[in-house]
């Protein structure tokens, strides 16, 4: 196979990889019990989003408006990422574990 | 870049709001502002100003009838009618929280900023049909709710319900994103209309669907529906009770508001996917009713069951949205209205007892009624509204969109949902049976004579103002829905294609 238009790839395979990292990230946060973990799958789902949105972009042309949707995903992980480190330090705070098993406080 | 005075209207009813929410940290900065009442008091101040200030100019826009727009935000009807829903929703929460946050002894001023910046996040949700902006203005109302559930954090149950929220709520906005980038990539653009023009072209697209289906599921996460629910009792058990009233209504309002106009342009008529999207809503209204109904039967908090029962009647206006007529839409409108002022009066007769942290369990409200009888009949109100008896705004609510349910051929699920009501009104005179017919417990009796009396002047106001709404909407549900509602629909329903 040609090695640049391997690199250059296909739509279907960014896709695809986009839709693993999209399912192993939403498998980390259901099955994975430290908090911090689970948040890194949260981080996962949503670049996998970042990841299949920018190939489709270049797929139709480079859209601005999909670029501009891209810089939009990174802040507002980062302000997820803010409250959410925010609420796992404050619950470390009173615990002293991030272990998602243990807090049930609250009845299930 | 120079803004036109027209772009101007559709931009502060948002902006109003969001300077406030700015600003009022300012007002917070002092440290020792727990013995500065005047402090604390300008921070409440500057946020019911914004607020009203907010409300105000959008009463206007929808008495002149204008429908600015700036960019991909468009004022129109529609968004109007849920920004003065927002915004009434807010004004009573930020009454209530006055109150909550003087018997919780926690009064800080980032609460108000992350509820206005909330409210700046909801305005901007409903008033967009580009997927971008819906997703931002998502987002923006959904991360400042996660702080605010959590924000008493001296205590750890607070912390925890906030973190189960913000985990639970950060999956769904991923899903909800990965859904707007895969309806992208199929359709090539983020404008609504568009989309639905090319997802029509389309023929049953696995893509597509995927990304139809991933959307459905944000939106279902926010109005609770099941089985996206399980966050709802322990987020709405951990957030001060104002704050649970808020997420409950305004929260669920505008998910649904949303709804309303994204549904048939990207989910719905002439699709491939409409029949599977029909049949998924149709089984998650179904399962909606049933779960929340049974679950809210057997709880020992009144703050749980009032959870569970606002996971019930999202499921009575997912009905609404399946029948999908205007008459319906306009029925789900007065129901959220009815909605609205029900569901804050019964989380606000719980500031207005101070019943703070945890102890919200049932026998906490034995023989309130009788001590404070204004109070307890005008919560009485509330909960027979909730229940659906008539001639509350609630049973209207019930009424119109049942009645379209079987008009459109829906007989089962309107005759399931009937039943659900009915089961729904054994929970609520549990509460009124606490309420005025049982004595109560002797030693909390004793204990609450040795403290002084508790003082809500403001949070007791917004229940008595919510019953009123009640009652008024149900003696005059005509003109009420013929003047607002039915007006907010049909200027809307006209730019559907």
């Amino acid at each position: 196979m040609d090695a640049a238009a391997f690199l250059q790839g296909s739509l279907q395979a960014y896709l695809s990889v986009a839709l693993l990292l999209f399912v192993t990230g939403l498998g980390i946060v259901l099955a994975r019990r430290s908090l911090l973990v689970q948040f890194m799958g949260i981080e996962l789902m949503l670049n996998a989003a970042n990841l299949a949105l920018l190939a489709a972009a270049r797929w139709r042309g480079g859209d601005p408006q999909a670029s501009v949707l891209y810089l939009f995903i990174i802040a507002v992980a980062a302000c997820e990422a803010a409250v959410g480190l925010a609420l796992v330090v404050a619950l470390f705070r009173h615990r002293a574990t991030t272990d998602a098993d243990r807090a049930d406080l609250l009845k299930q | 870049m120079s803004i036109s005075a027209s772009e101007w209207g559709a931009l502060l009813p948002v902006a109003i709001p969001a300077l406030a929410g700015s600003l009022i940290p300012l007002a917070a900065l002092d440290r020792d502002q727990e013995t500065v009442k005047w402090v604390r008091g300008g921070a409440f101040f500057i946020a019911l100003l914004g607020l009203l200030g907010s409300f105000l100019y959008v009463s206007r826009l929808w008495g002149t009838g204008a429908q600015p727009t700036f960019g991909h935000l468009r004022m129109d009807l529609l968004a109007q009618f849920s920004a003065i829903f927002v915004l009434v929703a807010a004004a009573m929460t930020v009454l209530q929280l006055w109150d909550h946050l003087h018997h919780e002894g926690w009064v800080k001023g980032e609460s108000l900023a992350l509820l206005m910046l909330s409210v700046a996040g909801m305005l901007v949700f409903t008033a967009t049909t580009n997927l971008v902006t819906l997703f931002l203005g998502l987002e923006l109302l959904s991360i400042p709710l996660y702080a605010l559930t959590a924000q008493v954090r001296l205590r750890a149950s607070a912390l925890e319900g906030g973190l189960k929220y913000f985990l639970t709520g950060a999956v769904a906005s991923a899903c909800f994103l990965m859904g707007v980038v895969l309806l992208y990539t199929v359709t090539g653009s983020f404008e609504l209309p568009r989309v639905a023009s090319a997802l029509r072209g389309l023929g049953p697209d696995p893509l597509a669907l995927a990304g139809m289906a991933l959307v459905l599921l944000g939106f279902l996460f926010k109005v609770s529906a099941v089985p996206f629910h399980q966050w709802t009792p322990d987020a709405y058990e951990a957030a001060p009770h104002p704050i649970a009233g808020f997420m409950s209504v305004a929260t669920k309002g505008v998910a649904f508001i949303a709804l309303i106009r994204v549904f048939p342009w990207a989910l719905g008529d002439g699709t491939a996917g409409e029949p599977k999207v029909k049949a998924a809503l149709a089984l998650a209204a179904a399962a909606t009713m049933i779960v929340g109904n049974l679950v809210a039967l057997h709880q020992s908090s009144v703050k749980r069951m009032l959870a569970y029962s606002s996971i019930s009647h999202a499921g009575y206006l997912l009905l609404g949205l399946l029948a999908g007529t205007p008459q319906a839409l306009t029925g789900m409108l007065f129901y959220l209205v009815a909605y609205l002022a029900m569901n804050l009066g019964a989380f606000g007769l719980l500031t207005a007892l101070g019943l703070v942290g945890d102890q919200t369990g049932f026998d906490r409200l034995r023989g309130q009624g009788w001590k404070r009888p204004g109070l307890g009949i005008a919560a009485a109100i509330c909960f027979l509204s909730l229940a659906g008896i008539p001639p509350t705004a609630g049973f209207y609510g019930k009424y119109f969109i049942f009645k379209e349910l079987i008009l459109t051929g829906h007989v089962g699920l309107a005759v399931l949902g009937v039943l659900a009501s009915l089961v729904s009104v054994g929970y609520y005179l549990r509460v009124l049976k606490a309420l005025f017919l049982e004595k109560p417990v002797e030693a909390e009796e004793r204990q609450a004579a040795e403290q002084p009396q508790v003082l809500a002047p403001l949070a007791g106001a917004t229940v008595l103002v919510c019953a009123f709404i009640t009652l008024a909407g149900g003696f005059f549900q005509g003109p009420l829905v013929q003047r607002f509602a039915e007006r907010a629909i049909a200027e809307t329903l006209k730019v559907l294609p």
